[in-house]
């Protein structure tokens, strides 16, 4: 691994390329930090102080601390992702995208462009929704007015024109990283945005530690089940059931290597961290409507943090999880695959009995990878509850910081393979396994 | 004095300034090189080039030569070269090069790949740059399309290199060694990319330096350049040798007549546009009773169930006279692009001996693949490049993306007059059929010479049929008649002749007017030129350009025409007859439906296959790059070993044995046992390498549904195997040397095993029946944005909950 590091640096293409991404990951982060005009940043943030835990908290969280600093890059860089995913469900039912993406090069430019512009309506719908959202905040606040001069001229469109802009500049960002940078611009971003708050969040564990809300056992208990969640968190990501395959298309000859095995990879987690965030967006709804209503009822049926909460959230992540990959991933999709390519599991037919198989066995790992995902996101919240530990520590945000790291460490990876052979003749000399030179 | 593009409306300009401004690789502006064309004028007229002597002409290209050691062509070097070679052709040639074939060749010889009209005199052109990289002595290659343009150009521009003091070589199929090695040592050289690619292959296989035949590659230019590198860029040279492979299991012609048997949508299905095949359910059921065997997916039966696939595709893809076809028991692969048969290709993997089974020909001898190369990848292998074809457009910006080749557009010297006529769509082919017959007749009444394209050679079969039923005589070019191309093409032009033909007709077939004599000339022009008809639409708009080209060449008038039916494989394989309705289809069966869309919608079809071919060579190209650079490597490698440097291997990993040899045995036949076991076992790990990176790419894809990106997992894996296949080479090396005997006289290969194939032989290998699109694809971050497209709605809702609410 050291020595892994070492070559990043002997590389000057790879060492560009994470210059690059580094550089644009800062005036990211240098942007956070500016404010949208007109609005008190002081009062926003005391009233941030008293809504954490809620799903503003953790839209917060995503936006890394963009929201609370009312900054002009509080939407994120979500708008582009949503929008990604709107048009990504469109091309399968309206036909005419579905055809503009088999146009290979030029389709893509083209859907890439309505992503774009879908991205800059969603801005301004979303900013329009935050600009209302903090004009509602000057009746409620107890810390003064966060808005100066309420109403559509200036404060409305003025939000609505910077807030947009900075996302599109994110988008940016995003799209120079994963094209000059390395690793998924987007998710890096996302990725930044969640790591920046860690460092905030120790330090206040930190804090509590000194005043003693904290005892220094808790503490230490709570390093030991962060570094056990991320060792399980890399383990199961990394898990997979290879369901081995042969292909019948070619004529092999000489068999002297045997041949690579080729397998089917699949996942112990297929569906990610979806599962966990699906659910804890419905579990905001109720406390949300109750917010909005008055009705205290319903406030009172799912309590953040407790069993009645925990069990739900657990139960909803292990349907979303099946749901999800149900969605995703198409056995008789990845069957008929197999048949076209002339490859079969040995011992099964091909077509539906190999998809039924696959299906099987598919269902079966998910069970397993849908505890697991269940196990670490409810653990931390029972953490949370119980020592006040920070919400930036939590399972979600955990799973994608370390899936994020895992994808941009397999492309680093790749990168370090690709560099120049080194001579048979050169300087290394002979390379034989296992052997000693005979004195 | 300026050179002006035909069509500059302000549409044109518009779309050009846009074009300019996204970044496209394509350059309309050509004054760069039209600013030098005073100059070439002044110093044409200031040192009296005109009168002085050929000696002189040769005193002069010589200075010229001595000044040209730098690798960048200075604009001085540029004015005076091209000045000399202007007057050099038109003393040896009695041709001038025009003022836009001057611009051409100058941009050429600055690395740029130009357009220009076919017919425009490009061989002409490619002198210019061929002459001043020649000056630099280092060689340069003229990449033609096929041997007999290699010879013709080389002879017919030979004169002019001579009279410059340069030498021009010719490199064709069936040359020997020392042919080669004297035609690679000229100033010029003439070749098909094919044939250059061949000896690099056959290099890479030397024991001895004194058996190389090539230089180290300078400067090419390639002639009908997208055809070459991108056409041709899916089919890879090959070298094979030694012993065929050993097929355990069934007879392959058993499996054949098995197959013959089946029946398609019962036993097999054929899927998307035809390119796959697979056997159902029944299918298997059917197999299994026949051959009285067990299950066919157990462990071992991965050879049956190979030759059955095979077999398979054979009987369901692959098609006799459309495909391929059968000559004096041979099977014979017609390139899907040019026409013509394929001279030497095979289908991989033992997919050519399922196809010798089905048309019951003795199987050709296959051997184990040694080396192989992508013509792209050969083609960059050249430190400098430029390239010249009639349509290089539409492919302008995979050029500059593969190739770093700015696309060039040089406008005819004199205006084209053809005029392209719109589609006629009928709804049935019959139809289509008779359309086409009364065309061809009328258009012969009146002496008009026409030229039938069709797409296969059945098809040209058919129409000269259906021509001599009609009263019409009419000459057929296919790939199954090429021997006598010259002379069909050569009368192809005269008053009132029809010729039927595949798109041999395309590319590089040059129709005069009036004839070989051009007697009849003015008669035909009067009569309006040679009439293209195409009966049906290609895969790629290039391939149509290509054969509209035939007419209207050097300002001829010309016309041309598609006649197109819903029953077209283009329009089944791509479902588009879907776009008429039923009743209408029906209601339409004799006359032609006029909708004028019908051509535009056809364009976006064919701009679609294009996009998706492209992408595939994309995928492939990336793939096979990571291999040609382990080729490369290993090639360096081998080169080192060759020019006799010593690792010390021996000593130090067989010291005693070492030891005990140098007591009795000279050094130096030491040395060389151990050159000759490290060439042996470098070569034939190599050939095991290719095996086995192919068993890699075959299952990569399926990566992606564990969560990786199949390339880069593909890099991982080769790196793997690459990295094995050294150490594994070592080992055999150190082994063999322990256990061989060794003499006096050195080690004797046959009793050690060491035996190199006796007889190699080069091929193309069409890999286009194993393309596989990764097409699963996984979905791993999207569900993050689903998530967050859910939260944005409650901003919204709560902002207007909370309005409301203070109302």
């Amino acid at each position: 691994m050291a020595s892994g590091i070492a070559n990043i640096g002997k590389i000057p293409e790879l060492r560009r390329r994470i210059f690059f991404t580094l550089a644009m990951l800062a005036i990211y982060r240098i942007g956070v930090f500016v404010t949208v005009p007109m609005v008190d940043r002081g009062v926003m943030r005391k009233l941030m102080a008293a809504s954490s835990g809620s799903f503003l908290g953790l839209f917060n969280m995503f936006s890394g601390g963009a929201l609370e600093q009312l900054s002009i890059f509080a939407l994120g860089i979500m708008p582009y992702v949503s929008a990604s995913i709107i048009l990504q469900l469109l091309t399968s039912v309206v036909p005419k995208l579905a055809e503009l993406r088999k146009e290979g090069e030029t389709g893509y430019r083209k859907i890439n462009q309505m992503t774009r512009y879908g991205t800059v309506i969603l801005s301004f719908v979303q900013s329009l929704g935050i600009a209302y959202y903090l004009e509602g905040l000057n009746s409620t606040s107890t810390f003064g007015s966060v808005v100066s001069e309420p109403g559509w001229i200036p404060f409305r469109i003025l939000t609505m024109i910077t807030l947009t802009t900075g996302t599109a500049f994110i988008m940016w960002l995003g799209e120079q990283i994963t094209e000059r940078g390395i690793g998924n611009g987007i998710s890096l971003i996302i990725f930044a945005g969640i790591v920046s708050g860690l460092p905030d969040a120790l330090v206040s564990m930190g804090r509590q530690a000194n005043v003693g809300e904290m005892t220094p056992i808790n503490v230490l208990f709570i390093i030991c089940v962060l570094i056990g969640v991320i060792a399980a968190i890399v383990f199961f990501e990394r898990g997979q059931r290879r369901i081995p395959i042969q292909h019948a298309k070619r004529m092999v000859g000489r068999k002297i290597y045997g041949g690579h095995s080729t397998f089917l990879p699949l996942r112990v987690n297929q569906s990610g961290v979806i599962p966990p965030i699906f659910a804890s967006t419905l579990l905001m709804f109720p406390s949300t409507i109750a917010n909005f209503t008055g009705w205290t009822w319903l406030n009172n049926l799912l309590n953040y943090g407790d069993w009645k909460y925990n069990t739900v959230y657990a139960l909803l992540i292990i349907f979303f999880c099946y749901f999800y990959t149900a969605i995703t991933f198409q056995p008789a999709d990845v069957a008929d695959n197999l048949k076209k390519q002339g490859a079969f599991i040995p011992g099964i037919r091909p077509g539906k009995r190999t998809a039924e198989y696959i299906d099987k066995v598919l269902n079966r790992i998910t069970f397993g990878g849908a505890m697991y995902v269940a196990l670490v996101c409810v653990l931390p919240t029972l953490m949370i509850a119980k020592m006040n530990v920070p919400f930036y520590l939590g399972g979600t945000s955990m799973m994608i910081v370390v899936g994020v790291a895992l994808d941009t460490a397999q492309q680093i990876e790749s990168h370090l393979i690709t560099r120049h052979y080194d001579g048979f003749t050169g300087p290394k000399g002979a390379r034989i396994r296992g052997r000693k030179a005979r004195a | 004095m300026a050179i002006h593009h035909p069509k500059t409306g302000i549409r044109q300009r518009l779309s050009r300034a846009i074009d300019a401004a996204r970044g496209r690789a394509v350059v309309y502006d050509l004054s760069p090189w039209e600013r030098l064309l005073p100059a070439i004028e002044a110093h044409h007229v200031e040192t009296g080039l005109e009168n002085c002597t050929n000696e002189e002409l040769q005193s002069r290209a010589a200075a010229l030569r001595s000044r040209s050691g730098s690798f960048d062509l200075d604009v001085r070097f540029l004015i005076e070269g091209a000045a000399l070679v202007r007057e050099a052709c038109s003393r040896a040639l009695r041709l001038r090069h025009y003022d836009v074939q001057l611009v051409a060749g100058l941009a050429m010889a600055q690395g740029n790949l130009v357009e220009m009209q076919t017919g425009e005199g490009k061989t002409l052109v490619a002198v210019i740059p061929a002459v001043l990289r020649a000056l630099q002595g280092k060689g340069a290659h003229v990449l033609t399309f096929n041997d007999y343009l290699a010879t013709r150009d080389a002879v017919w521009m030979g004169p002019a290199y001579e009279l410059l003091g340069l030498t021009v070589g010719i490199v064709c199929q069936g040359m020997s060694a020392d042919e080669r090695r004297a035609a690679y040592k000229a100033d010029v050289t003439y070749a098909t990319a094919r044939e250059v690619g061949y000896d690099l292959l056959r290099q890479s296989l030397i024991v001895d330096l004194s058996q190389a035949v090539l230089r180290p590659f300078h400067f090419a230019v390639v002639d009908e350049a997208d055809s070459v590198l991108i056409d041709e860029a899916r089919v890879p040279l090959v070298i094979a040798g030694g012993q065929d492979e050993d097929f355990e299991g069934h007879d392959r012609t058993d499996l054949a007549r098995l197959t013959n048997g089946l029946l398609p949508s019962k036993h097999f299905h054929i899927d998307d546009g035809a390119r796959t095949v697979s056997f159902t359910e029944e299918g298997f059921d059917y197999i299994e009773r026949a051959l009285g065997c067990g299950p066919l997916q157990n462990e071992a039966g991965r050879p049956l169930m190979t030759g059955l696939n095979q077999a398979l595709h054979a009987k369901a893809l692959l098609r006799r006279n459309v495909d391929y076809i059968v000559r004096d028991g041979v099977i014979e692969i017609v390139d899907e692009f040019t026409g013509r048969v394929a001279q030497g290709r095979r289908w991989p993997h033992g997919l050519h001996c399922a196809v010798e089974a089905k048309e019951g020909v003795p199987a050709q001898p296959q051997g184990c693949v040694l080396n192989s190369i992508a013509i792209p990848h050969l083609i960059r292998l050249y430190p400098h490049l430029c390239g010249m074809t009639g349509t290089a457009l539409p492919a302008d910006d995979e050029l500059a993306l593969l190739y770093g080749l700015t696309t060039v557009v040089i406008p005819p010297n004199l205006p084209c007059i053809r005029l392209d006529l719109d589609d006629v769509l009928f709804t049935h082919k019959q139809a289509k059929h008779g359309a086409v017959v009364a065309e061809v007749i009328s258009a012969h009444r009146a002496s008009r010479p026409v030229l039938i394209g069709t797409a296969s050679v059945e098809e040209s079969e058919l129409y000269a049929l259906l021509l001599r039923k009609a009263g019409v005589d009419c000459q057929v070019l296919n790939a199954a008649n090429d021997a006598v191309e010259a002379a069909i093409i050569a009368e192809a032009g005269a008053s009132g002749a029809v010729t039927v033909a595949t798109n041999m007709a395309g590319r590089g077939t040059d129709i005069k007017l009036g004839g070989s004599d051009g007697v009849g000339r003015d008669a035909v022009i009067d009569a309006g030129g040679l009439y293209v008809i195409g009966t049906s639409r290609f895969e790629s708009r290039r391939i149509d350009n290509q054969l509209r080209g035939r007419s209207g060449r050097q300002g001829d008038p010309g016309m041309s025409r598609f006649f197109l039916s819903l029953e077209d494989d283009l329009m089944v394989r791509y479902s588009l007859a879907e776009w008429i309705p039923a009743a209408v289809r029906e209601l339409r069966r004799d006359s032609p439906i006029d909708d004028p869309t019908v051509t535009e919608k056809l364009s976006v079809v064919q701009r679609k296959i294009e996009g998706e071919s492209c992408k595939i060579r994309r995928t492939l190209w990336e793939y096979a790059s990571l291999v040609e650079s382990q080729r490369c490597a290993w090639q360096e490698e081998r080169e080192h070993v060759l020019a006799g440097q010593r690792r010390g291997l021996l000593e130090e990993h067989c010291n005693d044995k070492w030891n005990d040899c140098r007591a009795s045995i000279a050094e130096s036949v030491l040395f060389e046992v151990e050159h000759r076991l490290t060439l042996y076992f470098m070569d034939r790990a190599w050939s095991d390498h290719l095996l086995a990176i192919e068993d890699i790419r075959e299952g990569i894809h399926l990566s992606s549904l564990g969560g990786k990106v199949p390339l880069l997992e593909f890099r991982k894996a080769a790196f793997e195997a690459f990295d094995d296949m050294r150490q594994s080479v070592d080992e055999q090396i150190v082994a063999a040397f322990e256990r061989a005997e060794i003499t006096p006289s050195g080690i004797n290969d046959s009793k050690e095993g060491l035996l190199r194939p006796t007889s190699t032989w080069t091929y193309l290998v069409d890999d286009s029946p194993f393309e596989w699109l990764g097409a699963i694809s996984s979905m791993a971050n999207i569900g993050l944005g689903i998530a967050a497209g859910l939260w944005w709605p409650l901003f919204v809702v709560k902002a207007l909950w909370d309005k409301r609410r203070k109302r």
